[in-house]
């Protein structure tokens, strides 16, 4: 237990330490034209950062809700067999609250894509 | 007695969250006050499913999900609490032009979280209706899109919770590792062994923090201020109540077992003691020195938490139980009477718009000063009974100290309860407030709030009856 703990204690510290090595050790010299953003050499045209459109958050965010909806389909589909009508009530109850989701997010219009 | 029905109490809050969610693309923008109403309707169906079980200790998922009489007792004051919260929002949203269907769908879905929270001994069930209730949660403290401040709000208690939910799983994870279970009736029993290993003790100290952020307690309070100010201020009430009163449930149920089970409780008890203390203390010095009244009544609910800890500390469930339920009515009511002072797109928080109100809005300047002096703990209120009970039992459990300290912090408390009231009484109006009177909702939830403070504190016989049953069942 104590090795464990004392190895984990040593190499935390390493790990500290050597991040900020580089700091304490390295010399800084920096300039203005050091300080810039780097573009091919070329002087840079926008900003690093964009605003993204919402939309595709809200793409990938319901391929995610759908895709994970299927990954519980498998496991049932496993012991189906096993436990017969119970599986099928607690499924539909699972696609039902699914399917309230997915009318919702319809109605909201979430799946338009000009607007 | 293992049976589904134990579940209708929460199936019909989701039913009720969903049934909203759906009808709120369908119906027209005027109309989504009837969203409130069936919301209402819900809840109270769900008040009367879970009442026919008292005395009758069902369970379902072997005894995973325990509706004993403590569990319905917490039920009916989360229910209550969302009832009026719904009630005091109806104008409010659209007025602030926060009236996004989704409003009564994420505070039903809170209200399920808190339900599986208090329904429960299994610590993972315990966090998972936690989750379920901090991500409503997040999107409620969001909701007012066009305004910076609830923007910081949602992010700042999106990132405090998840640090919270972090500890109580981190905890979790160290006590599972000595106990090799997550129910919290086992995993207290190991307290029991002398040589207690330091992974349970670090593992219910995490616990105890985890929970800290979520009642809001000193050291881990600083998101408290910033929510309740930037959050719509319905939101902000069902914040101070809902979370807390859950938090102290799940004090309860790991403490009753503790406190008989451990053999060496000195270092949890001197924590929880150091909190507590620096709860009182801080709290109400901050207090002091606040201008805007959403932020007095921040910190004083943090204040509050710091008594409710004197009675974890002397073992006192039945006083706490009672202290909570009057601290629902008087701190929804006092944010009721904040939100009866606002009018289209704007609301009046800071102390000086106070001024003269008493004089020109009697009833909300009389009612706000009920709420205001039962907070402070002056009888014949309920705020003086439920502080009462709480300090005497300490007393005799021997926390001299301790309620020394919380009578002197509670005597500093009343200082700004009373400025409140001295701005709206004894100062000239150096501003122009008009406000948007026609709210009928707002004043039957003022004068539910007012009833319940008063019975409380004059008759609270009927309900110290119940309490004990509820305290009985966790025995």
């Amino acid at each position: 237990m104590i090795e464990i703990f004392i190895v984990f204690l040593i190499f935390g510290l390493l790990g500290i330490v050597l991040i900020f090595m580089n700091k304490f050790l390295g010399p800084s010299r920096t300039n203005p034209s050091k300080e810039k953003q780097f573009e091919c050499g070329s002087p840079f045209l926008q900003k690093g950062i964009n605003p993204i459109p919402i939309k595709f958050y809200l793409v990938a965010f319901l391929f995610l809700l759908f895709d994970i909806e299927v990954v519980f389909f498998f496991p049932w589909a496993l012991i189906f067999k096993e436990m017969g009508l119970t599986a099928f009530i607690v499924m539909f109850a699972y696609i039902f609250i699914l399917a309230i989701g997915f009318i919702y997010a319809w109605k909201k219009g979430a799946f338009k894509w000009e607007n | 007695m293992n049976t589904f029905s134990s579940l209708t109490p929460l199936l019909i809050i989701v039913a009720g969250a969903l049934l909203v969610l759906i009808l709120e693309v369908f119906l027209k923008k005027e109309k989504k006050d009837y969203l409130a109403y069936i919301s209402i309707v819900f809840l109270l169906g769900s008040v009367y499913a879970g009442l026919r079980f008292w005395n009758q200790n069902p369970s379902y998922f072997n005894g995973k999900l325990l509706l004993d009489n403590f569990a319905l007792f917490f039920i009916f004051i989360l229910a209550i609490a969302t009832i009026l919260v719904t009630l005091i929002s109806i104008k409010y949203i659209f007025l602030q032009n926060t009236n996004h269907g989704e409003y009564y769908a994420l505070l039903l879905l809170a209200l399920s979280g808190m339900m599986i929270m208090v329904s429960s001994t299994d610590f993972l069930i315990i966090f998972l209706g936690l989750e379920v209730l901090s991500v409503s949660s997040y999107a409620l403290a969001g909701l007012k899109r066009e305004d910076p401040l609830s923007s910081e709000a949602a992010a700042k208690y999106f990132l405090l919770g998840c640090f919270a939910s972090a500890f109580i799983i981190f905890g979790l994870a160290l006590l599972y590792g000595v106990t090799q279970s997550t129910d919290i009736t086992v995993f207290v029993q190991s307290f029991a062994d002398p040589n207690l290993s330091l992974l349970a003790v670090a593992g219910i100290g995490l616990i105890i923090i985890g929970l800290g952020f979520k009642i809001a307690v000193i050291p881990f309070h600083m998101w408290t201020p910033d929510v309740y100010q930037g959050s719509p201020t319905p939101v902000t009430a069902f914040f101070s109540v809902g979370p807390k009163v859950v938090g102290f449930a799940v004090l309860i149920r790991i403490f009753q077992p503790y406190w008989r089970a451990a053999v060496n409780t000195e270092a949890v008890f001197a924590a929880l003691w150091i909190i507590a203390v620096l709860t009182m203390v801080i709290g109400n010095l901050i207090a002091l020195r606040q201008t805007n009244v959403k932020r007095i009544l921040a910190y004083s609910s943090i204040a509050h938490a710091g008594y409710l800890l004197v009675a974890i500390l002397s073992r006192d469930n039945a006083g706490l139980l009672f202290y909570l339920m009057v601290y629902l009515f008087m701190n929804v009511g006092a944010f009721s009477a904040v939100i009866a002072l606002s009018k289209k797109n704007k609301e009046y928080l800071e102390l000086d718009d106070y001024a003269g109100i008493g004089f020109k809005y009697p009833w909300i300047g009389a009612t706000f000063s009920i709420f205001l002096i039962s907070l402070a703990g002056f009888p014949p209120t309920g705020g003086f009974l439920a502080k009462f009970y709480v300090f005497s039992t300490a007393v005799r459990e021997g926390l001299i100290t301790l309620v020394v300290i919380a009578v002197l912090a509670s005597l500093v408390s009343v200082y700004y309860y009373l400025r409140i009231i001295i701005y709206m009484y004894m100062k000239e109006p150096s501003r122009d407030i008009t406000i948007h009177t026609e709210n009928p909702a707002l004043f039957f939830v003022l004068f539910l709030c007012l009833y319940g403070v008063l019975q409380l504190g004059i008759f609270p016989g009927n309900v110290l009856v119940f309490i004990k049953q509820a305290v009985a069942s966790i025995l």
